[in-house]
């Protein structure tokens, strides 16, 4: 139980960590893929497209089940012995991460590369110099992709419950403790959790919103 | 962008830096996988502090139902077992996926209804009965049931009652769901239904009494207990060493040796909570050293008719 102001850091802090990782291991695989869906022309593009807002919809415990059976003991890389840590459990979060991640870009590109194409043609921009300005462009599209990203997974609790243990000490989240919480029927504890959760959220939001107004850079 | 990415990398490589450096200086680990009752009981928090104390090492609880437990046990995810569903418990350990299987305690099964228990379950001759009751007035709209309907101890418990009454699994799935509502949810959760809709249950006691100390079930009493038919035996199984190698099998034999050791069964003995005791100790041997707890024989006899069963390895 997070019942000491040590251990509800230890949660808030292993949420951030393993919501943070999967945000940024899924936009490291989600963007390029976005662009390359986006931007190549190819057979099957309207069908990968649909695929990929297909998987906006793939259930949480699904993944954590797919991670579950890929690093049990008694699965094809049970070896590693990473199942009931947090590594488990941002794997399963990436996987929740990347179609989010890709949709949100192959949208953000394609809007961008519609209105600057013939602009950058004219300017005699070479395809690369011309890919690079489309995703720079894209730059609000593409943190806006992040925010989805990150915002689904610090919200998520059946894979993280499943692949990670709620092990006290070690794999606890914010949301497997409030799921914890309400299981014991301590809902106003569960409540006060969730609203670390919303807080934590703010937090990362404000620094993502900066990040979108370029404020940072 | 490039900002961007260097914070990126900044945080993946901190990140895991940060996270190998605490895991360095771990002691060993034993994973333990059991069910919700056991934990959310506060048992577990109570005597593993002093078992990890002895042993110098960590225990991870995970903490799910018994049928997801005994999964995790068979494919070689945990390292032992403490659970409480007999028979699941023989077969599993009869297919070698565990070691050996050793009683270690008890608490009690309970009917829980509304207060003013409408049904006269509380007059029942024996659990059976009370099930009778509840299924010829439900069957006449004038009460409701409500089921764990999932793969936890706790139904198993409950279908061995219906059983009793001629109703199969397949039968009671079948059941009407205008009386006999099937949630699919953890104890806790069934019990708040339950509340809400006064309705009747099975429940383990420990589950019960936390619910009514902290006054979240104020429309619910305990309405028919004392059968032996719902005495709850819970059981501690290492996972089989032979068939998972990588198991923490030295500390996974020395926890079992612990737990039904007169040490560790005074120290579940001494769990007080809800100012009463709810698990009473029940390792083959053990004799109680404190004041003489009057049920256990009874319970004792009982438990005895399930043999723990070993493999032939």
């Amino acid at each position: 139980m997070v019942g000491t102001a040590s251990e509800l850091l230890e949660v808030t802090i292993l949420s951030i960590y393993v919501s943070g990782m999967a945000t940024i291991l899924g936009s490291a695989i989600g963007i390029p893929l976005g662009a390359l869906i986006g931007l190549k022309e190819f057979g099957g593009k309207g069908a990968v497209k649909t695929i990929t807002y297909t998987l906006y919809g793939f259930p949480p415990v699904l993944s954590g089940l797919f991670i579950y059976y890929i690093f049990s003991r008694a699965g094809p890389l049970g070896e590693f012995g990473i199942l009931f840590t947090p590594t488990a459990m941002i794997l399963a979060e990436t996987l929740l991460v990347i179609p989010l991640v890709t949709g949100i870009t192959i949208t953000s590109v394609v809007e961008v590369d519609k209105a600057i194409k013939d602009t950058v043609k004219a300017l005699g921009a070479t395809p690369k110099q011309s890919v690079l300005t489309v995703m720079r462009e894209a730059w609000v599209g593409l943190v806006m992709a992040c925010m989805v990203g990150f915002g689904r997974v610090i919200a998520e609790v059946g894979a993280a419950y499943l692949v990670g243990g709620n092990i006290d000490g070690k794999t606890r989240v914010l949301t497997t403790a409030i799921m914890l919480e309400t299981r014991m029927g301590h809902f106003e504890w569960a409540m006060a959790l969730g609203a670390v959760l919303l807080t934590v959220a703010l937090v990362v939001f404000f620094f993502l919103r900066m990040l979108q107004e370029k404020e940072m850079l | 962008m490039m900002v961007a990415a260097v914070i990126a990398a900044a945080l993946i490589v901190g990140g895991t830096v940060g996270y190998l450096l605490l895991k360095e200086d771990e002691p060993q680990t034993l994973k333990l996988a059991t069910t919700t009752s056991t934990y959310d009981s506060g048992l577990l928090d109570y005597i593993l502090p002093v078992f990890e104390e002895e042993h110098d090492c960590t225990v991870d609880v995970i903490a799910v139902g018994s049928g997801a437990a005994i999964t995790l046990g068979q494919n070689g995810d945990v390292d032992v077992l403490l659970v409480h569903s007999p028979a699941a418990e023989i077969t599993f350990v009869e297919a070698g996926y565990g070691e050996s299987r050793s009683l270690v305690m008890y608490n009690n099964f309970v009917i829980v209804g509304p207060t003013e228990d409408p049904i006269d379950t509380m007059s029942s001759a024996n659990a059976s009965q009370a099930f009778q009751k509840i299924y010829d007035n439900g069957t006449a709209g004038n009460a409701t049931f409500i089921s764990r309907a999932d793969a936890s101890g706790t139904y198993t418990k409950e279908l061995s009652i219906w059983a009793t009454l001629g109703y199969n699994k397949t039968e009671v799935m079948a059941f009407p769901d205008s009386w006999y509502i099937q949630s699919g949810q953890g104890m806790g959760a069934v019990l708040d239904m339950a509340e809400e809709m006064d309705a009747y249950t099975l429940s383990d006691d420990a589950t019960y009494y936390q619910r009514v100390s902290e006054d979240l079930i104020p429309n619910l009493n305990m309405t028919y207990s004392g059968d032996s038919a719902l005495f709850n035996q819970y059981s501690v199984i290492p996972v089989n060493a032979t068939m998972w190698t990588h198991v923490n099998h030295t500390l996974a034999m020395e926890f079992k040796n612990w737990l039904v050791s007169d040490d560790g069964q005074d120290l579940i003995a001494s769990y007080e909570r809800y100012d009463m005791q709810l698990f009473f100790p029940n390792a083959e041997g053990y004799v109680p050293s404190t004041e003489s707890l009057p049920s256990i024989q009874t319970f004792g006899a009982v438990c005895a008719t399930v043999p723990a069963v070993r493999t032939g390895r």
